[in-house]
Order: structure tokens, then sequence, then C-alpha cells
């Protein structure tokens, strides 16, 4: 087996993020964990400083897992104590540094940035978000050994497919207005303020995933691809078959998006922070000005992404905050309903889905549903670079046409 | 009667490490039957065979309830386990029952109860509560004449005394009631369908299991997702997660992970195997026939021919007796806890073969968090 001498430079690298000194690596932690888990944190943290072999460090990082897990999935997630999320995120800590230290295999490579990623999803943030700074050493090892690997590499230059997809005709007078790159004040004083929907033009157009590096599946893949996710399977989320499941972003693409197999059903990487998890797409895209007329700052905006092919839909549903929704691939219906008619839009009973209606907004049952054609409604298709101001509270039904790519916007 | 312990021993409350192999995950992982051995030779009262376990995820709790009763602690050695039978500490002479968590140990007296604190030295209970065990001394832990406690403060809620408790079982959110009648009630968080009324609401109040009305049950039992319970004709019922098999009933994770490990197997053989993506595909086709949560209760065929005598449940594992003295295991298994000398999960009973070659009959089964703890006695003794 080949190990490149850069897999040598791996540990040291990971080791200067680590604290110094077994003394400089504290671990506190509230009553909430028993000193019995806090024995097995310590225990951890010895073997990590210490020259035991990694079956040790390995094992208790999994036992503090496994425990640490058991505690999240118990109650509802809102409700699941903080230093539990902490416990989980040093059990992740502890088994990247067991699967590294002895320089990596690719599949144990693997293994670490899944952890990694299992850590900035279910975890909360440790020792000044070290997963983060250890999973950004991981991806540049991890590129290079591919790039050693296969020096032939795929010449697949695979544009984002534009399939030239049954575009639905807008009525003109149930159109969304647009506007291009509105003043501040006007949109204020036309939109935000009486809560219209807009698609505003022209104003993300100095993203750099329209210009400088155009988001393109080759493109998701390099910066992304090795990087754990969580995708929603089935076409709506309001379905019985309905599941959430974890792939990385190659695995989404290649299962999902490259060859779209209709019986394994439709994925979308959908309402993800995907931005936190992987700040160098962060650098693709700007916060809309517009979000200053708000009174969040930046670090309470917060920013989506929505991925997937053509046909993922989400029922018609409201946010509690305003929005942004900015499209940077492909196109979408959306149907839009002011919250002035939900007596007309037949809410679901169940307090889990009370925002979310129970009518297919194409296909309406009129017999269950007599009131939902009265609803006077707005649609548009939305297009790479529009976005789309949706107000707090409006109801929206969004499809996709194709291949798509979007990014949201909460803020209040 | 002869006590025996398998699955997750990192704090030795199964049996204490072997020497220098601090290394090895064998000792962590006890996955053949082990018998139980004095933990703290030099006290008396601990040389005693246990009449009864309790265990939590790092300790077992010994109860021996014959003469001087007192319960004696294994494990995760905080300031008073070491000396539990000692001076400090909970002072459990006395006792008639126990219970045991991570932060508490429970105890019942004639006309009290009390919660000891066991993760901090201490010489008086953490909280106590005075009981009037003339009117029922037949409850058991965690019942007590008017309510129940828990391991959270306030540790005593009352029930309902139109319930007629027999027996109450506490899930990681959950309770499951038997009455005196034979009917269960639920209640508590019901997002993994863990009370069996069909939906994955959550109940305030105790609610009847209506889908098990009419069949009156003997003994009921919880893990941390899921539920049991026994009939008085001897079988058993079944609902929740199933995650990692802990139901008996097809699990996609437990399918998935025995795949892959026959895949390294058969690599290993040098044997013709399928690729990843064909196996995965077959996994996919079927999806119809995994059951991740049962809402309902299900009838589970744990072995054709007897009937179950006794159930317990880790927090994803499931162990029964059978009345002909078999014990069969199920769930997850990572850490030994099933006791069929590997670390696989299974999602179908499966019955430890250990004591059917030792010429054991098993009597009885208590589970910890990970692990799982049988009383045996010698065939022979049953057979006469």
């Amino acid at each position: 087996m080949k190990t490149s001498s850069s897999v040598a430079q791996l540990w040291p690298q990971i080791s200067a993020a680590l604290p110094a000194s077994e003394d400089q690596f504290l671990l506190l932690f509230s009553d909430t964990v028993e000193s019995s888990v806090l024995d097995l944190l310590k225990r951890s943290r010895r073997h990590l400083y210490s020259q035991t072999s990694n079956s040790s460090l390995s094992l208790n990082a999994q036992i503090v897992l496994d425990y640490s897990w058991e505690k999240l999935n118990t109650g509802t997630w809102r409700d699941v104590d903080k230093e539990w999320r902490r416990v989980y995120s040093y059990g992740c800590l502890f088994k990247v540094a067991a699967l590294c230290r002895g320089g990596p295999s690719e599949d144990e490579l693997r293994q670490a940035i899944r952890t990694c990623d299992m850590g900035l999803l279910m975890g909360a943030a440790i020792m000044d978000n070290i997963l983060q700074v250890i999973v950004g050493i991981l991806q540049s090892q991890f590129k290079k050994s591919c790039e050693d690997g296969d020096d032939q590499g795929q010449p697949e230059v695979k544009r984002m497919k534009t399939e030239c997809p049954l575009v639905p005709v807008i009525r003109e007078e149930l159109a969304v207005p647009r506007v291009k790159c509105p003043s501040l004040e006007s949109f204020k004083t036309n939109y935000l303020l009486p809560l219209k929907p807009v698609v505003l033009e022209g104003v993300i157009d100095h993203w750099p995933a329209l210009n400088q590096h155009p988001w393109s599946i080759d493109y998701l893949r390099s910066v992304a691809g090795c990087r754990t996710v969580p995708v929603e399977v089935g076409s709506r989320y309001t379905d019985e078959e309905w599941s959430q499941t974890l792939l990385t972003v190659d695995e989404f693409i290649d299962r999902f998006i490259s060859n779209e197999d209709k019986a394994k059903g439709l994925g979308y990487l959908a309402q993800h922070q995907l931005f936190d998890q992987i700040p160098e797409l962060k650098e693709d895209i700007r916060f809309p000005d517009y979000c200053c007329l708000g009174e969040d700052d930046e670090d309470h905006i917060t920013v989506n992404a929505w991925f997937g092919p053509g046909g993922t839909v989400s029922p018609l549903h409201q946010d509690p905050q305003q929005n942004f929704l900015a499209q940077v691939v492909g196109s979408k219906y959306i149907r839009l309903y002011s919250p002035e008619h939900t007596d007309k839009l037949y809410p679901h009973q169940s307090p889990l889905l009370h925002n979310t209606s129970q009518v297919e907004v194409e296909s309406p049952d009129t017999q269950r549903f007599p009131e939902f054609s009265k609803a006077p409604y707005l649609e548009c298709v939305l297009q790479p670079g529009d976005v789309l101001f949706i107000p707090v509270q409006h109801w929206h039904y969004i499809r996709s046409l194709e291949l798509s790519f979007s990014v949201s916007f909460w803020w209040s | 009667m002869r006590w025996f312990g398998f699955g997750f021993n990192a704090f030795e409350q199964i049996c204490v490490h072997g020497k220098v192999t601090e290394d090895a995950g064998s000792d962590v992982k006890v996955t053949c039957p082990t018998e139980l051995k004095s933990h703290v030779e030099t006290s008396s009262c601990c040389l005693k065979k246990p009449g009864e376990i309790r265990a939590s995820w790092s300790r077992r709790a010994s109860l021996h309830l014959d003469g001087d009763s007192c319960v004696c602690l294994a494990g995760f050695v905080t300031a008073t386990s070491v000396e539990s039978c000692g001076v400090s500490g909970p002072k459990t002479c006395g006792c008639t029952d126990a219970v045991i968590s991570e932060y508490h140990l429970t105890l019942t007296f004639p006309g009290r109860v009390e919660v000891w604190d066991i993760q901090k030295k201490e010489s008086t209970p953490k909280w106590s509560m005075e009981i009037n065990t003339q009117s029922d001394h037949t409850l058991k832990l965690p019942l007590v004449p008017g309510g129940y406690i828990t391991n959270k403060p306030p540790f005593y809620h009352s029930l309902s005394p139109c319930l007629k408790a027999k027996s109450l079982a506490l899930g990681a959110e959950h309770a499951l009631l038997l009455c005196v009648t034979g009917d269960v009630y639920t209640w508590g968080l019901g997002s993994h369908g863990q009370l069996g009324h069909g939906g994955l609401t959550s109940e305030e109040e105790p609610r009847a299991v209506e889908a098990l009305c009419g069949m009156p049950m003997s003994s009921v039992a919880t893990g941390g997702w899921h539920s049991v319970c026994i009939s008085a004709g001897g079988d058993l019922y079944v609902w929740g997660w199933n995650e990692s098999g802990q139901l008996g009933l097809p699990s996609q994770g437990v399918r998935k992970a025995l795949q892959q490990n026959q895949h390294t197997q058969q690599g290993n053989l040098g044997q013709e195997v399928k690729s990843s993506e064909e196996e995965l595909q077959e996994v996919e086709k079927l999806k119809e026939f995994f059951i991740s949560i049962q809402a309902f209760p299900a009838l589970l065929d744990v072995t054709p021919s007897c009937e179950i005598k006794a159930v317990s449940c880790g927090s994803r594992h499931t162990a029964a007796v059978t009345t002909t003295g078999d014990l069969y295991t199920w769930g997850w298994g990572e850490y030994g806890q099933l006791g069929h000398q590997t670390l696989m999960s299974s999602d179908e009973p499966q019955r430890v073969e250990f004591f059917k070659e030792q010429q054991l009959r098993v009597v009885e089964v208590v589970c910890g968090t990970w692990n799982t703890f049988a009383a045996a006695i010698k065939e022979e003794l049953s057979c006469s």
C-alpha cells in the first residue's frame, strides 16, 4: 500500500491545532454530564496524550459517542441539553484523532472527515470550533491524495444540465412584480412595510457563485464532494414515505442528480446550513443589502442551501421570518398566498405541521378543500440571478423545474 | 442460583479487568456470559450471593435481601461505591428494594423511601419520603404506595388509585404501567412509537393501550425507546423504535451491517463478492419490509413452541427467558450485550447458547443500559 509522504505530515498539523499538553486540554461540563461519562472523557484525553495504542483511544471515543448519541435522541431535539452536544463533539474529536494518528489510509481519511461533519451537524462547537479547523486540514489532505491517486483525472466537463424544462405559463395579472435593483428606501416603502412579495433582479449578479466560479456539479464536487450533508428523500416532506438520510455531496450527486432513477425517489439537500459547515462556499455568496433593513445583524440571519434535481416540491407552508430566496442555478415555480387567506388554505391539524397546508397546490382536491380555489394568489418562475422577497407568514409553494440550487436568507 | 453478566464492562461492573491489558477491548466488551464474583472480597456482606441485580450504565447493584438485607455496588468508582458496604455512602441495611441510575440509588425501607446521590460522598439521603408500606407491601420500585419514583427531582409522582398499579417500567422519556387487572397504560414522549397508541404524539396522562385490551398482561418492560410486555398466556408484544432491531422485527440498519460483515469475511476468504452497490440495491428493494417504528403492539414469535416467562430491556436491546429455561436476546450488540460471542446486532431473537452448553437453566434476566445479567440454576435441579 502506498503511503504518500504528505500523510506523514497530517498528524503534526492536527496536533498543532490541539492544546499542547494534557493539562491544557480542559474538560469542563455542568452537572448534567455524569461523573462516569466525565471519567471516560478523561480516559480518552489521557490516551490522546500518551503513547498507548490507537485501539484504546478509538474504543473510548466510541463509548463517548454511543452514550451521547442516546442522549441526543432522548426527548425532542430542542430540549436536548447543549452539554450533550458538546460531549458528542468531544467524542468526534477523539475518534478523528484515533483515525489520523497513525497515518490514515484513504478510507480512514474519509471516515475522519465524516466524523468531523457528524460533530458539526449534531454536536456543539468546542475548543474554538476545533472540528471546523481539523476538517479543513483533512479536506486539503484528501484532495492531495486524490490528485496523487488518479493523475489522469476525469475530464467530464459536466455543466449543470439545462434541459429546457416546461415552464408554466404565468398569467400577467397573477405575476409577482419584478423590479431591478430598487433603492433600500424604495424596497422598504413599497414591499417590506406593506409586506408585498417582489422579485428583485440584478441584486446578486456580483456573487462569485454566478460569475467567478459559477456553481457547477464539478465545482460543488471539488469544494464539498467528501463532506456529509443531510438529504431529504421522497418528493415532499408531508408524504408517508419521506425520510432523511446522511450522504456525502458526491454520493448525493451520484445517486440523485447524475443518474436520476425514479425508483429511488427524489433526493433534496434542503434547508441545510451548508455555508456554516463549508466556509469556502460561503465566500461565493453575499448577504443581500436589504437585510440591513431588519433588526438582525448578520450572525442572526439563517442562511440555508436548497440543492436538488427537477421535481422537488416544498408543499404550501409559511415561515415565521422574512425570506430572501436567491436562485443561483436552474429555475423554480413558486406560488404565494397572503396570510389573510389562511382560512381557505386548510392547514394541518397536528401541532408539528400546523404551518403547512393540506392542499396539493397544483392538483387540489376540490371536494375536500372547496374554499381553496377562491383564495387569490401570485406566482412566478424564479430564474438564475433572481431574488424573491417572501414576506413573513406568507404562504409559499415551490417546485423545481430542473436541477436547481437556491439560497434562502431568513431574517427579521 | 448463579448470576452471569455480559456486555458493557468499561467500569468493571461485570468482571474486573485482567492485569496489564489496559489496551484490549475484550475487557470492555464481555461477549461471553461470565459469572459474577463478589466485587469487594474483604467485606463480609458482599460474600453473600446476590438475590437480585439492578444495573445502570456504569454500575451494578446486588441486592442481598435475606437476613441483614443490603445493597452492594460494583462498577464506576466514585467516592461512595468502594465503601458501599462500609461506613459512608448510602446506608442500605434493612432495605427491601432498590433501583439504580447514573445519579441516584433509590431504596425502600419499611415506612420510607430514600434517594441517595451516588456521585457524591454523603452521609444522608438527598431526598426521602414517608410511605405507608402497610397498605401494599408487594409493590416493587419504582412504584410506591400512591405513586412512583423517578430519577430526577421532584422524584415522587402520584398515580390515580383507580389504575390499581401492579408494576411500572420507565423508559428514557416514557412510562409503561401494568395494572392489577392486566391492562397496560402508557404516557410520556411518543416520538418513536413507544406509547403503542398508533401515533407519534406524546401523552401527559396514563392512557390505556387499546390494542391490548381484553388480553391481560402479566409483565412489562421498557428500553430507551421501546416497550415490551408478556401476556398471561406467555406471548410477547413489542412496540416502539426498532433502530437496532430491539423489537426483533426486520431492521434496515442491522441487515446492512450484517451484509457488510459477510462481505468482509467473504472477501478475506477470497470468495466472489457482490459489489456494495448491488447489495445496497437489494436492501433498497426490501425497504417496505423493514420496520423502523412500530407504533402499535406487535406479537413477536420468540420461539415457535414455548412461552415467555420474563423479559428485560437495555437501552437498545431486549432479553427474554422462556418457561423451558432458555435465554433469547436481540437488538443492539455492539458491546456484547446479546451474549452471542460476537459484537453484531440482531433483529431476530437468538438463543444464548452458553447456558445450554453449560446445562444451565435460566430463571431470570435483568438488563443494564448496555449489558445483560441472567440468573441460572443447574439443569438437574429443575428436573427433580
